[in-house]
């Protein structure tokens, strides 16, 4: 297909790869780009209040992305195979009930409820992987489907008990920082990211999922296990989520059975300005950092001009519309893309 | 598509029959086992139909959304508006007609806004749904401010909770909209065109379909749909709460998608849409008076939708292969290929 001219190649030649970093590029790169926008955010906000600029602030900027950030990373591997997951707050939801109830009355510590947050992600992330990689069910429908099944259990699970009593052993990593404006918790995700990045950049597995979302048939025909690539995506997708509902509780020291209902949109659209496409093979992980740090700079820059809470939805939804319409640049004149197919069809019987 | 030139509309036969079999299972059901589900006979179970009916309502236009490949995620939000619009405008004492029209004037515009950006810009319409659903709850919440309107006049409950001969407007409205909607995809030229985009975009575009103007006109459609659904959610509930109508956006995609519309486009009956919605609607009416609470039931949906998916693509696609196989013998027969096998 034909892509927007300044888009970087999905896969790129063995002879880009050696040739390293170049400056044009890496200035014309999302994640720079968004960089840039949230110190232009940081800058205008401490010109209007001066308190903006304060380590405290600051801090609980980053502190506050974090959820989003890993929600939005599990998005971007599933969004790069060119499918959507509708369900990653729910199973984000289902993991901060479970994780906090054992917390709170069993007294877990935090190693165990990572590891358990874990396992929750990716067991639920194992029956949306099921659904789009073995019984082929359209993402957006499978999805759909598993969020009302998630949240409902998130309800039968909690019974109408909510968790709220968090040890401050465990919620003090949200508060505590590493220097002035760094949170324990940026620092804690970083190196998930990293290495997120590192396996999308530099191995198979990663440059797969690129090949499965840019062009399912093209990816089968060079000998790519198309279903293999997209089950894991769901999976890794789970573990995110998962990870991220031990975070929401780190970092609100609660969880109730709505916990997570709304945070897919939010998820979906950190990536989105992140710059991961919708349609496939385009975007990274540092981009859903930057994309969810950039969401909550903008958010609380809207709280310090004394803008109501209530538009906190529309400033979202015109940033999200704001991307994609920078993404789509110069493609309005041509025909649309085609619509998205199962990989299944259109191959040979 | 497949290899062999299948019939275009061709679906599995009798999904809808499918549909129709279970609704009448499950009423029997509930009938038989809930001793209030059918206490006062036929009139009953109608009025019953009035809680879900302005489901039916968005669901009727999401299907022709869906029909053309695309999606609408903000018609929740858009229902809300437009009932706190139409309750706002009651509250402040003005005319009850020219309160529903304000109201739907105004779920067009949200929809006529979507649809623009779906055809100039050629953007996602779930990107661009996403985030118009994001921008029209914010201006709702706003407009609900912290008292949302309630307790309006009684003519305009009676639209809500009123019967013509044992059928509650609500149902009505449902189904006279329901028949609009079949006669607009199957007979008018908008119609067709929303069916042959959805099946195929370029396709259309090369045939001389103006398939920008039909993404256009179908998301504006679907904003006056949710805008009805709007108005009898305010109606029903005697009162415009700002979650009224998204809450509805899952359950009614649910409706589309069981009522067997292909979520790529191209391929769906309104009909079978239709009983879909009865079908649900039933489900999670029966459940509630059952004593289930309702995230028990959006869980159930929640199955319903992917254990009826993953029956119809599996007998699809083995009835699909069955058929090619046998068709394909048949093209390659011989007198001498024709021994038992």
């Amino acid at each position: 297909m034909t892509m927007a001219k300044e888009a970087e190649p999905a896969v790129r030649t063995a002879r880009n790869i050696r040739r390293g970093p170049d400056l044009a590029r890496l200035a014309s790169r999302r994640e720079v780009l968004v960089a840039m926008a949230i110190v232009v955010v940081i800058a205008i906000s401490t010109a209007v209040h001066s308190y903006f600029w304060s380590s405290a602030n600051i801090s609980f900027i980053f502190a506050d992305s974090i959820v989003v950030a890993l929600l939005a990373l599990g998005e971007s591997f599933v969004m790069l195979g060119r499918g959507i997951d509708l369900s990653v707050g729910a199973i984000m939801g289902m993991s901060a009930i479970i994780v906090g109830f054992r917390i709170q009355n069993h007294g877990m510590t935090l190693l165990p409820a990572i590891a358990l947050g874990a396992a929750i992600g990716i067991a639920l992330g194992l029956g949306n992987a099921l659904l789009v990689g073995v019984t082929r069910l359209p993402p957006i429908i499978a999805t759909l489907g598993t969020f009302s099944v998630y949240s409902g259990l998130e309800f039968v699970v909690t019974n109408g008990n909510q968790v709220d009593t968090i040890p401050n052993s465990i919620t003090n990593l949200g508060v505590h920082t590493v220097m002035p404006g760094v949170p324990i918790l940026l620092v804690a995700t970083l190196p998930v990211i990293i290495i997120a990045a590192f396996v999308l950049r530099y191995t198979t597995f990663g440059r797969a999922i690129y090949a499965v979302g840019d062009d399912a048939e093209a990816a089968y025909r060079a000998g790519i296990p198309v279903q293999r690539i997209l089950f894991s995506t769901y999976v890794i997708a789970g573990l995110a989520a998962g990870l991220a509902g031990v975070v929401f509780l780190i970092h609100t020291s609660g969880a109730s059975s709505t916990t997570g209902n709304t945070d897919n949109l939010s998820a979906i659209a950190a990536a989105l300005i992140g710059g991961t496409a919708l349609t496939g093979g385009r975007g990274g992980a540092f981009g859903a950092l930057a994309g969810s740090v950039f969401l909550s700079a903008t958010l609380t820059a809207l709280s310090y001009v004394h803008v109501s809470d209530i538009w906190q939805p529309a400033g979202v939804g015109v940033l999200v519309l704001l991307a994609v319409i920078y993404d789509s640049r110069g493609n309005a004149v041509r025909l649309p893309r085609p619509h998205r197919r199962s990989p299944k069809e259109g191959r040979p019987q | 598509m497949t290899t062999l030139a299948m019939p275009r509309r061709w679906q599995l036969p009798g999904w809808g029959l499918c549909l129709l079999l279970a609704l009448i299972g499950e009423l029997t059901y509930f009938t038989i086992t809930t001793r209030y589900f059918a206490a006062n006979g036929v009139p009953g179970i109608l009025v019953l139909a009035e809680q879900f009916a302005p489901t039916g309502v968005l669901a009727l236009g999401m299907a022709m959304v869906i029909l053309t490949g695309s999606i609408d995620l903000s018609a929740g939000a858009t229902a809300s508006l437009t009932a706190i619009v139409c309750g706002l405008g009651l509250e402040k004492g003005y005319n009850m007609w020219l309160c529903i029209l304000a109201a739907l004037l105004a779920g067009t515009l949200v929809g006529l806004a979507n649809g623009l950006l779906v055809a100039l810009a050629g953007i996602d319409s779930l990107l661009v749904t996403l985030a118009t659903q994001f921008i029209v709850t914010s201006v709702l919440t706003s407009l609900a401010g912290a008292e949302p309107p309630f307790n309006f006049s009684v003519t305009f409950q009676g639209l809500g909770q009123g019967a013509i001969a044992d059928v509650p407007d609500d149902v009505l409205v449902f189904l006279v909209l329901g028949v609009a909607t079949i006669l607009i995809v199957n007979y008018t030229t908008l119609g067709r065109s929303i069916v042959l985009v959805g099946f195929s975009q370029r396709a259309a575009q090369y045939t001389g379909v103006a398939t920008r103007r039909t993404l256009a006109s179908v998301f504006t459609m679907n904003g006056a749909f949710a805008g009805v659904a709007g108005v009898l959610l305010a109606a029903y509930y005697n009162s415009a709460q700002p979650d009224t109508g998204t809450i509805l956006l899952l359950p009614a995609i649910t409706i589309v998608v069981l009522g067997g519309v292909d979520i790529f486009g191209g391929r769906g009956r309104i009909g079978e849409v239709i009983i879909a919605g009865f079908l649900l609607g039933y489900l999670s009416q029966g459940m509630l008076i059952e004593g289930n609470s309702s995230l028990t039931i959006t869980m159930v949906t929640g199955l319903v939708l992917i254990g009826a998916l993953v029956l119809k693509i599996s007998l699809e696609r083995n009835f699909r292969q069955a058929l090619a196989v046998r068709l394909q013998r048949l093209r390659t027969w011989h007198p001498s290929l024709s021994r038992p096998d």
